[in-house]
């Protein structure tokens, strides 16, 4: 045995282990921080290994934005809890709060289910509620505070710790009455103890059973998505998924354009990721409403960089350049209006519709096809209106363009530059104009039937990969027949 | 910091007073038999509360008596639970400090001072020998139980006697 004074009796050493066991890095930060650019996290990353170099580089262009939250041992739960709220705003619907609240209150029945005191949970629900309450009123007024509302609220320690104690019982009474669900993913199967250990402590970090279940219980059910990246250090160039819900609807079926909420995760800590579409880009960066024309070209210009070689698409790209073989009022459905020679007229024009359905056919166009010998029909050049929010045509009078055929190519060439530079054009917009991203909920189209949902006219699902349009098989009717019957013998 | 320290401030400990107040109502209006609490004449944080030992347990018929403390941030944290009454247990120390986990890292905002004293009185009748404070009475309390009871005895003083 060594030398007694140098080795630390049993009591002692219990005690430094109990100072070890306790310790706990002081977490510091706001409990959730404002937005930022997701640059930042490159910027952390900048001297660390090189696997978190290359992937933390790759994040900013995938996903712009990101907020902290504090890594006190509840940043999983809380950055979940954040982003339900934060997508009802993304909604922007007074009416989706209500839900929300009805729904919410409804899954009281659950908690009474698994045997939370009434007495005691309410407290920390009333705390959710009230939230929701002061963003719908919020909402209802137009006064811009939500936002504030929220973070406000989040940064309250009470507030805070309320409803992230809510969305955690949330969690355990859905794992517990939904035990077939999780009993595979817990060692001895002891789904009530699981989650007395795992769940409900105050202290304790979410964890994939409690972010599933939240995906299930609080999530889903609103008709959101949830998604969480894992930042480590296993080899790859870009962040992978490590959890992922797809929004659907009760039928299963996926919402498109649905809010997605998104969390980073790095071992031991959650952070919250936003896409560049996520964030409502209107009330705090009044920098950018300046330039909406950037926005509204930002869609067109997507896949397209103004090099030289691209020149001739770029040509393409400007309206009744090329007509090519297609009848002009085919290929610009959408642009209808009456072209007005006062350019201050045009800033009436919300410049949103008319890019996005009419992609240009991009037909190999060699530099021989710039000396504008296609024959344009008088009255197709007159009823084409270029659409008025594109700079190059309000630097000159459109309708000279066709009129006046042969300009020679240099021309069009320098006539192609204004285009990546003037952005901001002449072209302002409305202060009336939505934020992006308002009402995408309701692009569910409550109405549809359900023929026409799986119609291929639906245009809900040009966004959808995997969209299989309703086909008539010879088999069909058998199969319906097999059906009819299965389900007669199974009730 | 700045924001979360106002957050514990004021707003915090009125729900702590919200929260104990309405925990007391609970408690009269449906008294749990064999436990008992009551806050403190001056501070509503500091409570003395009494659990019964369980029948057929070394502490069977025997009255302790405890002292619980709440921080600003319950039911965010447990609350503080020391042993007034001297007690013979494997989990609790001669200075009355109970090793309990829902005490501890499993302590959830959902119990509450019912709960936990509960869990105090099942403790009695169920100690968890693996982890013990007191090693004697883990070791004793299955080779022999006579000697244990004994002890317990011993060291058992009524809670009158305890404020004199």
């Amino acid at each position: 045995m060594a030398d007694p004074a140098a080795m630390p009796s049993d009591e002692e050493y219990a005690y430094l282990q109990k100072l070890s066991g306790e310790y706990q890095p002081e977490a510091t930060g706001p409990l959730v921080g404002e937005r930022q650019s997701s640059a930042t996290i490159t910027t952390q990353y900048a001297t660390a290994d090189p696997i978190y170099r290359v992937k933390t580089a790759a994040l900013p262009a995938k996903y712009a934005y990101f907020r902290t939250c504090r890594g006190d041992g509840h940043c999983g739960w809380r950055a979940i809890a954040f982003t339900y709220f934060e997508a009802l705003l993304r909604v922007g619907d007074v009416s989706k709060l209500e839900d929300e609240e009805a729904r919410l209150n409804s899954l009281g029945n659950l908690l009474d289910h698994i045997g939370y005191s009434r007495d005691l949970w309410i407290d920390f629900a009333e705390e959710a509620f009230e939230l929701l309450h002061k963003l719908a009123r919020s909402l209802r007024h137009m006064d811009g505070q939500a936002a504030d509302i929220l973070l406000q609220t989040f940064n309250d320690m009470n507030a805070s710790m309320a409803i992230i104690t809510y969305v955690k019982l949330l969690a355990s009474a859905w794992v517990q009455t939904h035990a077939d669900d999780f009993v595979h993913f817990i060692d001895n199967g002891d789904v009530r103890g699981y989650c007395a250990n795992n769940i409900e402590p105050t202290m304790c970090e979410a964890d994939n059973i409690g972010v599933a279940a939240l995906a299930e219980a609080l999530i889903k059910p609103a008709g959101f998505g949830l998604e969480v990246w894992y930042l480590d250090r296993s080899p790859g160039e870009e962040i992978n998924r490590s959890f992922h819900s797809e929004p659907t609807d009760h039928h299963h079926r996926p919402i498109p354009g649905a809010p997605m909420l998104r969390l980073l995760y790095r071992p031991g800590h959650y952070d919250i990721l936003y896409k560049a579409g996520d964030v409502p880009q209107v009330q705090h960066q009044p920098a950018l409403r300046q330039q909406p024309l950037h926005v509204a070209l930002a869609n067109y210009t997507d896949d397209f960089v103004p090099t030289a070689t691209s020149v001739a698409d770029v040509m393409n790209m400007i309206p009744g350049m090329y007509p090519t073989g297609v009848g002009l009022g085919q290929r610009w459905p959408s642009l209808s209006y009456d072209f007005s020679p006062s350019p201050a007229s045009h800033t009436q024009v919300t410049p949103i519709q008319p890019y996005a359905p009419a992609p240009t056919p991009v037909t190999p166009v060699s530099t021989a096809h710039l000396d504008f010998v296609t024959p344009i029909h008088p009255n197709n050049a007159s009823q084409y209106n270029p659409p008025s929010h594109h700079s190059i045509h309000l630097d000159q009078p459109p309708v000279t363009l066709p009129i006046h055929p042969p300009p020679p190519p240099p021309v069009s060439l320098e006539r192609s530059a204004p285009m990546t530079v003037e952005r901001g054009g002449p072209f302002r917009s409305s202060m009336y104009e939505l934020e992006p991203g308002f009402g995408s909920s309701m692009q569910v189209q409550p109405f549809q039937t359900s023929i026409f949902r799986n119609s291929h006219f639906n245009t809900a699902h040009f966004r959808n990969p995997d969209f299989m349009p309703e086909q008539w098989l010879p088999d069909g009717e058998y199969s319906t027949g097999n059906k009819g019957r299965h389900k007669s013998h199974s009730s | 910091m700045a924001l979360s320290a106002n957050g514990r401030g004021n707003g915090a400990s009125a729900t702590v007073a919200q929260r104990l107040q309405k925990e007391l109502m609970d408690i009269m209006t449906k008294p749990t038999p064999g436990i008992t609490a009551f806050p403190d004449d001056e501070n509503m944080t500091v409570w003395t509360a009494t659990i019964t030992g369980p029948d057929e347990t070394p502490y069977e018929n025997l009255v302790f008596k405890l002292s619980m403390e709440f921080a600003p941030n319950y039911p965010y944290s447990p609350p503080t639970v020391l042993y007034k009454t001297p007690i013979y247990h494997p989990n609790v120390d001669f200075s009355g400090r109970i090793c309990l986990d829902v005490l501890k890292d499993k302590w959830s905002a959902i119990y509450n001072i019912t709960t936990v004293l509960l869990s105090l009185q099942s403790l009695l009748g169920e100690p968890n020998n693996s982890s013990p404070l007191n090693g004697q009475a883990a070791e004793l309390w299955d080779k022999d139980p006579v000697e244990y009871k004994r002890l317990v005895l011993a060291r058992h003083k009524e809670p009158e006697d305890l404020d004199a």
